[in-house]
């Protein structure tokens, strides 16, 4: 079990710096391209005429990959004044409770992902400017559902172990001990 | 509009469709409400809706509503929406013989000519048609909007004026080599972008048909207009296959009798517009604009020019590219009496 | 069909979801339940479609200039630079919290960032002089609002994007109402610092005050590069983004030596992140508003109440009342997406320029967005101050008074937000 939980942790070490990686390195692209895209447009006169390919690339890549990093951060958008104002059960329930249905949506939007990917990829669609196989700009978004969704289920079994309420794997919800509420 | 001629009909079909199922379709267009192809697909539901006593309600949707060009026709091959008007440039990419209404000088000189080729042709209706129905697209007509027409921050007569011209295309290999044989920078940029990108500089000119100029405002921000006829925009009428083949064939005669009607239409449609919509760019004082028409010895420079298009089309646009363009330079001698 | 897609919206938004699952999931069900010709893998497709626009690759790149810039020096040279001149004003902490917020949002195109880049410095300059805890921060997240209005704006690209009008003209039009907001702030500040008594800070020598301006002259070239590289032509707003993270990585790591060329990837992590929570949520936004258009929901919404023959300023405050009470629940950005296809026709048939109409509903995102119950910058600020919900809304009522009164103003004349127009 020990070894087990070693693997785990190591994997879920390595996944996060593969997510970094992709999420730090798709921005430094995309302002690689535009910039180069300027600079070559208004000092020679010709643009990079795959600079929008790649730069869109990247950002569905940062978008899609993105899903699973900023659930392990706790950093979705949410309205959560309800949540702040609930007591702690239901706090605590809805800890579980929504990172499990957010996981349950998230794959099964997966499934229509891989759909979507798989009719660009029988409608022999390529890009305008380097003609590669459209669909390849789409395989970031199935797999950013599958390893979103893979990181709510962490995010729920976390708080079905622990005793308090964490928002996310890498953070515990707001310290409410200074009495603010 | 001038549907009246569907009222006889609609009363003889009263009981069009047998059993008097109602029908609920949809028509996604790539233009919007005072533009040709909406202004088209409202009279194509017009007339289908007078013709079948009110049975078939077709709503026509503008552009945008439902997402990009490339997006409806996706929509259009898996049947959520029936119909569709398409550009063949926007599926260049899918089906790669479509691009040869990108091919600059090719059709006739002479629009009405041109429209005798679009509905006669066998190269297209057959061949052409063919290659789309085998990506669940089913062209019933391909029409004109216009002839295409050149605008510039500087007047463009002869190749000369496009050395390190900045001319805005749209995302098409064919179209940018082509205007590279003329010596220009051709700079793809979406449309939303253009009106302030020609107002800037960032671009020096454009192409499209005159209404689509007028609508957009192109000419306020641009003071040379080319009557270049350098190409035709070609658009199609399309429904998905596995829909029309499933209705019943009162229906569908229904539908093949008004594109028919449609043919005639659409032609005088885009000829009133683009006509009236030029002279209101030629009397605009506010935005004057200098218009010039290209003489034939221009037009003959451009096209020398233009003619190794084909050959590099024949070579990329597809497997069948070669075999199709073949075949319509044929038909449209046929037509024009000269060489094409 | 309303019924549902509103229902699961409302439930899944209240109970504290991500914003991306009721926003994703309510039109995934009606396409199911309603549409069963619809192939649910379109849902995705408009996913796909609500992000492919190249305009939009402005948005990360916005954010990593403003991000490069407040993890170096930009911003407290801005915030010396202004407090050099006004800090010694009755108020003048307060008014030099609003002008450094005005003049990040020159380099900011987000609300959240400037919360960020100002007001955590300047949250202990105001507890510092008296300043209660409660009206210093709503002061810096009302006056981080500006940053949506002055140039460059994310609301304002995607409102452009959708409607087709330029980014240029409206980047231009958000600056008159952004100093409308920046002028009664600054009134507001004189007084309340009158009524507290809030002690007077020294002044600032001339000396000194020469010495802080050069000091910011590099950072002060930012809206010059902005507005006037798009005013002319130079660039498109894309290009413009691009060119300000290239002034941005000049700046800090060539001329001030503040960062380190190897710390640029740790800070695209940060802006990578954000980038992918906000276009998420514009991925999902165009699912929601395909439906809504496949259904023809829109000519509903008119109908009911914008039928017959409305004035332009009836338009606008319809619109502006729409706008408000979304931003009240769901992200600016979405709202924006959803709601701008549905009003953008009826407008522009009662005859609304269309710039105007992207300033009043970018006005609108803006006060949304530190409006209660939901508030980005609410959120941004008790994260940021480690500060509860009730903590750092308990300050906002003046200045959504405050807030209202300039959206009608800037509803009623045009000309505020037009003014370029007529130079
Ligand atoms: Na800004
Ligand atoms: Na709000």
């Amino acid at each position: 079990m020990n070894t087990f939980n070693r693997v785990i942790s190591i994997l879920d070490r390595s996944l996060m710096k593969i997510e970094e990686l992709i999420l730090s390195f798709a921005i430094i692209v995309i302002s690689v391209m535009v910039i180069g895209n300027v600079l070559s447009r208004t000092f020679t006169g010709a643009s990079w005429a795959f600079n929008e390919e790649i730069s869109r690339f990247a950002l569905f890549l940062a978008t899609f990959i993105g899903i699973s990093y900023v659930a392990r951060k706790g950093r979705h958008i949410s309205m959560s004044a309800f949540f702040d104002l609930a007591p702690h059960k239901i706090r605590k329930a809805l800890a579980i409770i929504i990172p499990l249905v957010t996981a349950i949506v998230l794959f099964v939007l997966a499934y229509y992902a891989y759909g979507y990917m798989a009719s660009v990829r029988d409608s022999g669609r390529v890009t305008a400017a380097l003609r590669f196989p459209y669909y390849w700009m789409l395989i970031a978004v199935p797999l950013g559902f599958v390893l979103g969704g893979i990181q709510f289920l962490r995010n729920a079994w976390i708080n079905i172990k622990e005793k308090d309420v964490y928002l996310a794997t890498d953070k515990k919800d707001y310290d409410r001990t200074d009495g603010a509420i | 509009g001038c549907g009246n001629g569907g009222d006889d009909a609609a009363e003889d079909n009263g009981d069009a469709g047998g059993d008097g199922e109602t029908y609920e379709w949809r028509f996604v267009t790539e233009e919007n409400q005072g533009q040709v192809q909406y202004e088209y697909a409202e009279e194509f539901a017009e007339r289908l809706n007078e013709k079948s006593d009110g049975q078939i309600n077709i709503d026509v949707y503008e552009f945008g509503g439902l997402g990009s060009e490339v997006d409806q026709v996706e929509q259009l091959q898996s049947g959520v929406v029936e119909f569709a008007i398409v550009s063949p440039g926007f599926t260049g990419t899918m089906v790669e013989e479509g691009q040869l209404f990108a091919l600059q000088f090719l059709f006739p000189d002479d629009v009405a000519e041109t429209q005798e080729v679009l509905e006669t042709s066998e190269a297209l209706n057959t061949h052409l048609a063919e290659k789309y129905e085998e990506h669940n697209i089913k062209p019933l007509s391909f029409w004109t909007e216009g002839a295409m027409q050149w605008t510039g921050s500087t007047q463009l007569r002869t190749p000369d004026d496009f050395q390190g011209f900045a001319m805005r295309t749209q995302e098409s290999p064919l179209i940018m080599e082509s205007y590279r044989q003329y010596g220009a920078d051709p700079t793809a940029m979406s449309w939303s972008e253009l009106y302030t990108g020609l107002q800037q500089g960032t671009v020096d000119g454009q192409e499209n048909p005159i209404f689509f100029i007028e609508d957009a405002g192109f000419h306020e921000v641009q003071d040379h207009m080319t009557i270049s006829n350098h190409n035709n925009y070609v658009a199609m009428t399309t429904v998905n296959p596995g829909f029309y083949n499933d209705l019943p064939e009162d229906i569908q005669a229904m539908i093949d009798e008004t594109v028919e009607e449609m043919k005639e239409v659409g032609f005088e449609l885009q000829d009133q517009m683009n006509e009236e919509l030029l002279d209101a760019i030629i009397e605009n004082e506010d935005y004057p604009t200098d218009v010039y028409e290209l003489n034939e010895d221009e037009r003959e420079q451009f096209r020398e020019l233009a003619e190794p298009m084909r050959d590099y089309f024949r070579e990329n646009g597809g497997e069948d590219a070669a075999e199709i363009l073949d075949m319509l330079e044929e038909e449209i001698e046929e037509v024009t009496g000269e060489e094409a | 069909m309303v019924t549902t897609l509103l229902a699961i919206m409302v439930i899944f938004l209240f109970l504290g979801f991500p914003m991306m699952i009721p926003l994703i999931l309510a039109p995934l069900v009606v396409v199911l339940f309603f549409f069963p010709n619809v192939d649910p893998i379109f849902m995705v497709q408009q996913m796909m479609e609500g992000i492919s626009s190249y305009v939009l690759l402005a948005v990360p790149l916005f954010i990593f200039a403003a991000d490069i810039m407040s993890t170096g020096k930009t911003s407290k040279r801005l915030l010396d630079f202004v407090g050099a001149f006004v800090g010694h004003l009755r108020g003048g902490y307060a008014i030099t919290t609003a002008a450094a917020c005005t003049l990040f949002g020159s380099i900011s195109g987000s609300t959240q960032a400037t919360v960020v880049a100002i007001g955590k410095p300047m949250r202990e300059r105001l507890l510092k002089v008296g300043y209660k805890d409660s009206s210093a921060i709503a002061l810096i997240i009302n006056a981080s609002d500006i940053a949506l209005l002055i140039p460059p704006s994310i609301g304002m690209i995607i409102y452009a994007l959708i409607s087709g009008t330029s980014v240029g003209e409206l980047f231009i039009a958000g600056i008159g109402p952004g100093l409308l907001i920046f002028l009664f702030f600054a009134i507001y500040a004189y007084i309340h610092a009158k009524i507290f008594n809030i002690p007077l800070a020294e002044k600032t020598t001339w000396n000194a005050r020469f010495k802080l301006t050069g000091k910011a002259l590099f950072p002060l070239g930012f809206p010059v590069i902005i507005v006037g590289g798009i005013y002319t032509g130079i660039f498109t707003p894309t290009e413009a983004a691009g060119i300000s993270v290239l002034y941005a990585i000049i700046l800090e790591v060539l001329i001030f030596r503040s960062i380190k060329i190897t710390q640029i990837p740790s800070i695209a992590l940060s802006t990578g992140l954000v980038t992918s929570a906000v276009f998420v949520l514009v991925a999902g936004g165009q699912a929601f508003a395909w439906v809504i258009q496949f259904a023809r929901i829109p000519q509903l919404i008119t109908d009911a109440f914008l039928g017959g023959d409305p004035s332009a300023v009836y338009v606008l405050v319809i619109v502006a009342i729409f706008f408000f009470i979304g931003c009240m629940f769901v992200d600016p950005i979405v709202v924006i997406l959803i709601l701008t296809p549905i009003f953008y026709p009826a407008a522009m048939q009662a005859g609304v320029d269309p710039v105007h109409l992207g300033v009043v509903i970018t006005f609108q995102a803006a006060l949304g967005s530190a409006t209660p119950p939901f508030g980005v910058d609410i959120f941004t600020a008790s994260a940021v101050f480690n500060k509860s919900y009730l903590d750092v809304i308990r300050g906002t009522p003046p200045y959504i008074v405050m807030l209202l009164i300039v959206s009608i103003l800037v509803i009623m004349f045009e000309e505020i937000s037009l003014f370029y127009r007529f130079l």
